[in-house]
C-alpha cells in the first residue's frame, strides 16, 4: 500500500562532515600514529628507513592484539577481564602438554582454545549467573588459572609447538607484509562487522548502556553476558598463538604478566569507555599499532623498560580524562570559576554571548552584501553589542554584590 | 545469642579455628610462641595494606596501585636513609607516611574530583609509581649490610617481647576500626558506599569523601612500604609485586562487599589472620608452594560466592518480613 506508514524512509541520514571527521578519536589516534612515525624517522633516520625496521615493529607490538578484540566487548558491557594473560598462558600449556603427548597439531590447538573457552565460561558464569563483580572475579580467576599453570609445570617450560607459530609471531609476507598483521586486520574486519552490523553487538551495547532496560526489552542480559565471556576466551585462545609464537615457541608459568593490562590499555586508548555501551571497534585497532609504535619508539629512544611504565600509566589516565571533558563539564567549570556559583549571572552571560553572536554574523552578511545604507547599518549593531555587554557586565555585578552581601547577612544571622 | 550464631564472623572464627586443629595435627611445630609471632610479622604487612585497600573498597572502588606505592615509597624510604645515616629513624616514618599521603592523594583526585573509574584510574597510577620505584632505584638492589638498625628498629625492634610492626598493625587497625565505627567522616564512607544518591541528597560531599578514603589507603600503603622494607632488609623495584591481590582477598574474606558499603573492621582482622594460617600452612609442608596461588584464587571466588549468597538471602528473609507486616 503506497504511501503507507510501511513505506516510509526512517533511516536516519547524518551528512558527510569533512569537519567532524577530521576530529573524531580515531582520526586523532591516526594523527598520534603519524607523529610518532615521524619522531621515528627523524630521530633514528638510518634505522628506520632499513627494511624490516617498521615490520618488526608490528610485530613485536601484535601478540596481544587478538585479547584487544575481545577486551572491546568485555568492557562494551560495563565488565572488566583481567585474567585474559592467565588464561592465555594455561591454553598455550594445554597445547604444548597435547603436543608432547604426541596428538595431531591441529587437535592440540582447537584443545587449547576450547580451555580457553571453558575459562571464559566460568568468568561468564560467575559474573552473569552468580551476579558476582567482574573486577574481584577475573582478579580471582587470574590467580587460579595461573596457580594451575604453576602446579602442572612448575619451574619447567613447554618447547614443544607447531612450527608455524614461529613464523606468526616473525615472518612476513614476501618480506613485507607481517603475518599477524595481515591476521589481525582480518579478525579486526571481522569484529568490526559483528559489532556494528549484527543483532549481537546492538544487544552489547543496549546490555552495557543499560542492563535493566536491556532485560525489559527481552534481551537476556545473562545470556549476552556468557556470549561475551566467552568470546574472549576465545580470543585469548587465539592469543595464546601469536603470543607462543613471538616468544619464540615456549611457554612457562611466569610468562606474558601484564597483559591483561597492555590489552585494557589499547581498548581504552581506543575510546572504548569502560563504564560500558559507548566505544567503537576501529578506534581500538588503531590504538594497538599506537602502543606497539610507542613502546618501540620508546625502547630505541633509549628509555628503559621499566620506565617506559610510568609513560604507558600517564597516557592512560590522561586519554581518559580526556575523553571525559565534555561541554557539561566545561560549563560547571565556568559556572564555578567565573560565575561564583550564580545560575543568574551565567544565564545572563550566555543569553548575551549568544545575541553578540547572532549581531556579529550579521554584520558579517551586511559587509557582504550590497545594501546602500550598509555603514550606517553596521555601526548601529555595533554599537547594540557594545551596550548589551556593557549591561551584561554590570548586571552581573550587581547580583554578584548581591550575593555577596546576601552570604554575609547570613553569617551574621548564623554567629547571632 | 542467635545474632551471635548467625554473625558471619562466627564462622569465620570457626573456619579459622578448624584450620588450627588441622595445622596443629599435620605439622606439630607450629604451635610455638616464636612460630606464631613470626606468622604474625610476616602478615602485618598485609594488614597494613588490607585496612587501606578496606577504606576503599567501603567508598565502592577499588585500589590496584598500592603494591606499587609500597614499592615506590619503600625504595625512597631506603635510599634516603642509607644516603642520610645520621637521620633518626622516626623521620622515615613520617616520611613514608607523607610520601604515601601524596600518592592516594593522586589517585583520590583522579577518582574523586574528576571522576575517573577507580579500576582504570589505578591501574594507570599503577604503572607510574612502579616505574617511579625503578627510576628512584635506578635498579639497584639493597640488602641486609645496607640498612641501618635505627630504620629498621620501627619493623623488627621490640617492646615486651613484641615486634614493632605487629604492634604498628594492631593499633591502626584499632585506631581505623574506631574511627570508620564511631565518627563522622568514618560513617561518611559507608555512606557513600551504599547509596550515593541518598548521601549526596543528604549531603555528604561524595568527591570530598572518595578523596580522604584514597588519602588514607596510600598512607597506609606508604607506611607498609618502609615497614616491608625494614622487616625483610631488602629492597628492590619490584618488591610486592600481586600483594594488592592479597590485600583484596583479606578484604573478601573478611565480608567487606566489593559494591561497597558492607564491611566492619573485625571481620577484616580475622580476614587476615585466616589468611595468615593458611600461607604459613602451606609454607611449613614441602611441595605445597606452588599450589599457594591457585588455593588464594579459589578462597577468594568461594568467599565471594558466600557473600554473595548471605546477601541474597538476608534479602529474601526482609523481604519476607515485610510481607508478614503487611
Amino acid at each position: 500500500m503506497p504511501g503507507s506508514n510501511y513505506d516510509r524512509d526512517l533511516t536516519v541520514k547524518e551528512g558527510f562532515k569533512l569537519s567532524k571527521f577530521l576530529i573524531k578519536w580515531e582520526m586523532i589516534l591516526v594523527y598520534i600514529l603519524v607523529v610518532l612515525n615521524l619522531i621515528l624517522a627523524i630521530f633514528r633516520t638510518d634505522l628506520y628507513f632499513t627494511s624490516g625496521t617498521v615490520q618488526s615493529i608490528i610485530n613485536s607490538g601484535l601478540d596481544v592484539s587478538p585479547m584487544v578484540l575481545g577486551m572491546v566487548f568485555i568492557l562494551l558491557l560495563g565488565d572488566i577481564d583481567v585474567s585474559v594473560a592467565a588464561q592465555m598462558i594455561l591454553g598455550g600449556m594445554v597445547t604444548g602438554l597435547c603436543m608432547d603427548a604426541g596428538v595431531p597439531w591441529l587437535i592440540c590447538v582447537i584443545l587449547g582454545i576450547i580451555t580457553c573457552m571453558l575459562c571464559g565460561a566460568f568468568n561468564g558464569f560467575c559474573v552473569a549467573f552468580l551476579k558476582m563483580p567482574a573486577v574481584i572475579t577475573t582478579i580471582s580467576t587470574s590467580m587460579l588459572f595461573r596457580g594451575i599453570v604453576e602446579i602442572v609445570l612448575g619451574e619447567n617450560s613447554l618447547k614443544n609447538f607447531p612450527k608455524w607459530y614461529n613464523a606468526i609471531g616473525w615472518k612476513n609476507i614476501g618480506g613485507i607484509l607481517p603475518i599477524s598483521m595481515v591476521l589481525f586486520l582480518l579478525m579486526g574486519v571481522v569484529f568490526v562487522f559483528v559489532l556494528h552490523r549484527t543483532s549481537f553487538g546492538r544487544r552489547v551495547y543496549i546490555v552495557g548502556n543499560n542492563p535493566v532496560c536491556a532485560e525489559y526489552s527481552g534481551i537476556s542480559v545473562k545470556k549476552v553476558k556468557m556470549q561475551v565471556f566467552i568470546l574472549m576466551g576465545f580470543m585469548a585462545g587465539i592469543g595464546s598463538i601469536f603470543f607462543i609464537g613471538r616468544m619464540g615457541g615456549g611457554v612457562s608459568s611466569s610468562m606474558g604478566t601484564g597483559y591483561e593490562m597492555t590489552a585494557i590499555a589499547c581498548a581504552v586508548l581506543g575510546g572504548v569507555s569502560t563504564n560500558g555501551g559507548k566505544g567503537k571497534m576501529y578506534g581500538p585497532i588503531i590504538a594497538t599499532f599506537i602502543m606497539a609504535f610507542l613502546t618501540y619508539t620508546l625502547g630505541l629512544l633509549g628509555v628503559d623498560p621499566n620506565t617506559k611504565k610510568i609513560f604507558t600509566g600517564v597516557i592512560l589516565i590522561v586519554t581518559i580524562l580526556i575523553s571525559t571533558i565534555n561541554k557539561q563539564m566545561i560549563k560547571d567549570i565556568k559556572l564555578r570559576l567565573l560565575y561564583h556559583n550564580n545560575k543568574n549571572i551565567e544565564a545572563i552571560n550566555d543569553r548575551t554571548a549568544e545575541a553578540v553572536k547572532e549581531m556579529k554574523q550579521q554584520i558579517k552578511e551586511l559587509q557582504k552584501g550590497n545594501a546602500s545604507d550598509k555603514d550606517a547599518q553596521i555601526r548601529k549593531l555595533n554599537e547594540k553589542i557594545a551596550a548589551a555587554q556593557k549591561e551584561c557586565a554590570e548586571k552581573s555585578a550587581k547580583w554578584w554584590a548581591e550575593q555577596q552581601e546576601d552570604a554575609k547577612k547570613a553569617k551574621e544571622r548564623f554567629e547571632k | 545469642m542467635k545474632k551471635l550464631l548467625k554473625s558471619r564472623n562466627t564462622g569465620l572464627i570457626l573456619v579459622l579455628v578448624l584450620l588450627l586443629v588441622v595445622a596443629r595435627i599435620v605439622t606439630p611445630g607450629m604451635f610455638s610462641v616464636m612460630s606464631m609471632m613470626n606468622m604474625l610479622q610476616n602478615n602485618a604487612v598485609y594488614a597494613l595494606l588490607a585496612v587501606g585497600e578496606m577504606m576503599v573498597i567501603l567508598t565502592g572502588g577499588i585500589d590496584i596501585s598500592i603494591a606499587s606505592q609500597l614499592a615506590f615509597v619503600g625504595i625512597t624510604t631506603t635510599t634516603l636513609s642509607t644516603a642520610n645515616p645520621d637521620v633518626p629513624g622516626f623521620v622515615w616514618v613520617i616520611t613514608a607516611l607523607l610520601l604515601g599521603i601524596i600518592c592516594g592523594a593522586i589517585n583520590g583526585f583522579l577518582v574523586g574530583y574528576l571522576h575517573m573509574v577507580p579500576m582504570i584510574c589505578t591501574l594507570g597510577t599503577m604503572y607510574i609509581f612502579r616505574g617511579l620505584a625503578f627510576v628512584v632505584s635506578e635498579g639497584q638492589w639493597w640488602f641486609a649490610a645496607h640498612y641501618l638498625d635505627s630504620y629498621r628498629f620501627w619493623a623488627i625492634g621490640k617492646i615486651c617481647g613484641i615486634p614493632m610492626i605487629i604492634i604498628w598493625a594492631v593499633v591502626i587497625m584499632v585506631l581505623l576500626g574506631l574511627f570508620l565505627g564511631y565518627t563522622a567522616p568514618g560513617r561518611r564512607i559507608y555512606a557513600i558506599g551504599t547509596s550515593r544518591e541518598s548521601s549526596a541528597v543528604a549531603g555528604v560531599k561524595e568527591a570530598k569523601v572518595t578523596f580522604y578514603a584514597f588519602v588514607i589507603c596510600g598512607a597506609l600503603a606508604g607506611l607498609a612500604g618502609m615497614l616491608y622494607t625494614a622487616n625483610y632488609a631488602i629492597g628492590y623495584y619490584g618488591m610486592g609485586e600481586g600483594f594488592e591481590m592479597t590485600a583484596i582477598a583479606i578484604c573478601v574474606l573478611g565480608g567487606v562487599s566489593i559494591n561497597g558499603g558492607k564491611g566492619r573492621m573485625d571481620g577484616v582482622a580475622i580476614g587476615m589472620l585466616i589468611m595468615a594460617v593458611v600461607t604459613y600452612f602451606i609454607s611449613m609442608i614441602p611441595g605445597m608452594s606452588v599450589w599457594q596461588k591457585a588455593l588464594q584464587g579459589s578462597i577468594i571466588i568461594v568467599a565471594v560466592a558466600i557473600n554473595y549468597f548471605t546477601e541474597r538471602s538476608a534479602e529474601k528473609q526482609a523481604l519476607k518480613e515485610r510481607g508478614a507486616l503487611i
